[in-house]
């Protein structure tokens, strides 16, 4: 099973999560907001794209839209957004654990509606053999390197976006928000505003890399975002590293590879729970050690914007400067305000 | 009126399963989304003592309560009590690590495989019009035994007034001798039975499977969150409220709708009064505008 197409398989799986713990990593990262609603947003994307392709009236849908798969595509990433739009202003009058609670509240409420709207998502039966890029004219085995190719071109214009978005004022603003709000208040940033926007990009992105994901799995049902896959996009960017860049794509490979290795391990089909059991265990396994052990994750937030953090300048000065409270409340507020 | 007993049986296996979540929010101040796994764990190990030992359904459950009790307080001083220092965050995510462990164990040891505890429910009493099983009945009784035990314990004991000290501030507790460690396991010890005997209510009350534990950590997220996470009373009312909520409205929409009532409840309480139903104190988390 160690062929090459197994291993293509995997890159790409673990580069769609990949992209997802990037666009992860901007809303909880560095903006501050601990979103457990991933995957409600997932499946917006994905079911919005799945029910406004679809050409095969036996399938015995509400609507038979067929819409073409490139004008589909961006519009999952619109709507995705609209329903980010919906989430974000009442759940961002809450902080902290109770915005994280919101969020898995309403990624569950949107799954258990795909459930129940079977005339229009078919329900637990979900859509299989989905149309893919290209697939007429690549068939076959061959079809995973193309898919690769296109995932790839994915992550890296997730990557791009997270980067540009990240060095920018605004990303400068978000993360001077999330650490000192206050402070961000009294200079000026509208902090609520900022985070419904970053909220509503976040769902964009997600809905955009929606499709991609359907591409991977080949076919759409409700039990593909269950909270599951929430966690398993946390994992990868807390190994990553929360708020670096790099850290989600880095988690993920890691994670996806090392999960995916241990399902090789050939096991006695009488046991097959416990083949099962494995991948959850090793999700939970890694989240809790590195948490434990390496709480920044392996590439901390310091290391990803260098010198251009003000923070430095502070950290370095003479350890005979006097300790005293007014010293260290000026430079607790000075560090902002250089990032600021 | 059928289905206001039918909410009520419901709302007294979530106030069960609640109760222990809130007391670990209080005192150690994080959301421990493996609490809902620990209760999955209660519900197998006692359908696996009535079926592998053909114990009866009561010393299956005790031994069940005892049993995963004393578990949690392992789970706690090998996950939790070393990185307690490093704040809420990292515990609520060491959380869904351990809840993930804790689902991939229940799968390994027991099967994907739904089970049904082989219990009757014995007849039906009719009361003021309604019907109602005797081992519904059982079930409201436990219930209420076992929170009245638990406030006669925080009140009346000198362990129940330490866990009471450290709830309402650690430091102070600490500072004046109360013993910290031991108060911690207590602490994890109830929670977990209680958890555990939840499990049993709602395996006993429908079925027991591996996803128990999933389906079952929101509504007690919306319990705890409508009972205002503070007040041990608040949570028991919030966990009947929400139970007689959920099986009343079956009635005007589709059965389907049922766990979505409770997200949706639980997201408008959170938007509108996030302090709780029963608390007059404005929450901090919320945002002041």
């Amino acid at each position: 099973m160690t062929s090459p197409i197994f291993w293509v398989g995997v890159l790409t799986l673990a580069l769609i999560y990949g992209s997802l713990a990037m666009v992860l990593n901007v809303e909880s990262g560095w903006g501050g907001m601990w979103d457990l609603g991933v995957a409600g947003l997932l499946a917006s994307g994905a079911y919005c794209y799945v029910i406004l392709t679809i050409d095969d009236p036996e399938l015995d849908t509400k609507f038979v839209p067929g819409w073409p798969m490139w004008l589909a595509w961006p519009a999952a990433a619109l709507f995705t957004g609209l329903v980010a739009l919906a989430i974000a202003v009442p759940a961002l009058r809450l902080r902290r654990e109770y915005f994280l609670i919101t969020t898995l509240a309403f990624a569950e409420i949107i799954r258990q509606l795909i459930v129940i709207q079977t005339d229009l998502t078919r329900g637990t039966t979900g859509v299989a053999n989905l149309d893919r890029p290209f697939d007429t004219i690549v068939e076959g085995r061959n079809y995973n390197y193309v898919l690769l190719g296109i995932v790839a071109f994915t992550a890296l214009v997730v990557y791009l976006i997270t980067r540009r978005v990240g060095r920018s004022a605004y990303g400068r603003a978000l993360r001077a928000a999330r650490d000192n709000e206050a402070l961000a208040l009294a200079l000026g940033k509208p902090v609520n505003r900022m985070r419904i926007k970053t909220f509503v990009l976040v769902g964009v992105l997600i809905g955009a890399i929606a499709p991609v994901y359907l591409f991977y799995i080949r076919a759409i049902s409700p039990q593909l975002f269950a909270p599951g896959i929430t966690f398993t996009i946390w994992t990868a960017l807390v190994i990553g590293g929360m708020g670096s860049i790099r850290g989600g794509v880095i988690g993920a490979v890691m994670l996806i590879g090392f999960t995916e290795a241990v399902g090789l391990i050939e096991v006695d089909p009488a046991h097959i729970n416990i083949l099962v059991a494995i991948e959850p265990f090793l999700v939970g396994l890694l989240l809790v050690a590195v948490l434990r052990f390496r709480p920044e994750g392996l590439f901390a937030e310091r290391n990803t914007f260098g010198a251009r953090r003000g923070n430095h300048r502070t950290n370095r000065r003479p350890a005979s400067a006097p300790v005293g409270p007014i010293t260290g409340a000026g430079t607790a507020a000075a560090a902002p305000t250089v990032s600021a | 009126m059928q289905n206001v007993i039918f909410g009520i049986v419901t709302g007294s296996t979530l106030a069960i399963a609640t109760i222990g979540f809130a007391m670990v929010h209080q005192t150690e101040n994080f959301l421990n989304i493996a609490h809902a796994q620990v209760m999955a764990l209660g519900a197998f190990v006692g359908v696996f003592l009535v079926e592998s030992y053909d114990l009866n359904i009561f010393l299956a459950g005790a031994i069940t309560v005892i049993g995963v009790g004393v578990f949690g307080v392992g789970l706690a001083a090998v996950f939790f009590r070393p990185i307690r220092h490093l704040g809420g965050t990292v515990l609520l995510f060491t959380s869904i690590g351990l809840a993930l462990m804790l689902y991939a164990v229940i799968i390994a040891l027991f099967s994907t495989r739904p089970r049904i505890y082989p219990v009757g429910f014995g007849g039906l009493h009719e009361i003021a019009g309604v019907d109602i099983a005797t081992g519904e009945l059982v079930i409201v009784g436990l219930a209420f035994v076992g929170i009245t035990a638990l406030q006669l314990f925080l009140n009346g004991t000198g362990l129940g007034r330490a866990v009471r000290a450290v709830a309402s501030n650690d430091d102070l507790a600490r500072v004046r001798g109360v013993p910290v460690r031991r108060v911690s396991n207590t602490i994890w010890f109830i929670s977990s039975a209680f958890a555990a005997l939840a499990g049993v209510m709602i395996g006993v009350l429908s079925s027991v499977n591996a996803e128990l534990g999933w389906h079952n950590i929101l509504i007690i997220l919306a319990a705890a969150v409508l009972g205002g996470l503070r007040s041990i009373s608040g949570v028991i009312v919030a966990g009947l409220l929400l139970g007689i909520v959920m099986d009343v409205s079956v009635l005007y929409i589709p059965t389907a709708y049922r766990p979505v009532v409770a997200f949706g409840v639980l997201v408008a309480v959170l938007v509108f009064r996030p302090e709780g139903i029963l608390s007059v104190q404005r929450r901090k988390e919320a945002v002041v505008t």
